[in-house]
């Protein structure tokens, strides 16, 4: 099991090739270095300034590593937060691992703007989701929430009911409202506490 | 989007969401060899974890657990059996906040009966 986080602040750090390193870097990690990749780091440092790896040696190396596991999840976060270019690069990348790796199983996050080019790129191999909040995720959360509340003197059993009543009130009249014949374009949870 | 009930998936052991990703990544640093942590550093300059640890530390239990019984998920992690044809990709979309990061699977959750 490996993953990463895409990030809008990482964009530039977080090259194709740094992203897939950090899938293989936590293999190697969490178990030997294969002789695969210290056959590639030894010829590496023999080479100008101890070269790094380009995008389709780093992808064989990943791949090859993949290979010699009975299965393997990868997790990747946020894939819209990296810049457009390395993005689509990272899953036409993950794409050429999945198929040749039938048991490797991905998991990808990210918002609606992704979702054509993972159509595009996985075809039939990828389902999808939409993840929205129910009604008890934010009753829940909100809960959690107003427990950890650090201004104790300015919150009393009133006003927390007015709060949690207000925003499920709130968020009841969104989901009515992306049903109608004029959908509302749904909010996050963020949106509820800005 | 069905919401079945969940009864019981086997993915690996050590797949517990990012939990697992955490045991691994922690390790990046911690006794290893000079030669390692060498090719480690030249693997990749990213380090996830502090990220990870994060995450791990805002999540709250439950929310979002209805997704573990949809059935695309049922049919990624292998729950539903396998035909041999089963998505090896799975992507959750949505708006910024809705809680995608914070997705998790732990094997150990009771099912929804």
């Amino acid at each position: 099991m490996v993953g990463l986080y895409c990030d809008f602040l990482s964009q530039h750090e977080q090259s194709t090739t740094n992203m897939l390193g950090i899938i293989l870097k936590q293999f190697v990690s969490a178990g030997g270095v294969p002789e695969h990749v210290r056959q590639a780091f030894e010829a590496a440092r023999k080479g100008f300034g101890g070269r790094c790896l380009r995008l389709p040696d780093m992808l064989e190396l990943v791949k090859t590593t993949m290979a010699s596991l009975p299965q393997v999840f990868i997790c990747i976060d946020a894939l819209d937060e990296a810049l457009p270019k390395h993005m689509l690069d990272l899953l036409r990348s993950l794409q050429g691992i999945v198929q040749g790796s039938p048991n490797t199983r991905i998991f990808l996050t990210g918002r609606t703007i992704v979702l054509g080019e993972i159509k595009e790129i996985f075809s039939t191999r990828a389902v999808m989701v939409s993840i929205s909040p129910t009604k008890e995720d934010i009753e829940t959360f909100l809960v959690r929430k107003l427990e950890s509340d650090t201004e104790r003197d300015a919150m009393d059993d009133s006003l927390r009911a007015d709060i949690l009543r207000i925003i499920l009130e709130k968020f009841s009249e969104m989901q009515v409202g992306k049903s109608s014949v004029f959908p509302v374009k749904s909010r996050s949870l963020a949106n509820y506490f800005v | 989007m069905a919401r079945n009930s969940l009864p019981s998936i086997e993915i690996t052991d050590n797949i517990n969401s990012f939990n697992s990703l955490n045991t691994n990544i922690v390790n990046i640093t911690t006794g290893i060899d000079d030669e390692k942590r060498q090719i480690l550093e030249w693997l990749s300059p990213l380090e996830p974890n502090r990220r990870h640890h994060s995450v791990r530390n805002e999540r709250i239990d439950v929310v979002g657990n209805w997704f573990l019984e949809t059935d695309e998920f049922r049919k990624w992690s292998g729950a539903c059996g396998g035909d041999g044809c089963d998505p090896q990709v799975l992507f959750c979309y949505g708006d910024p906040g809705v809680g995608k990061t914070y997705l998790r699977y732990d094997k150990n959750l009771p099912s929804r009966e």
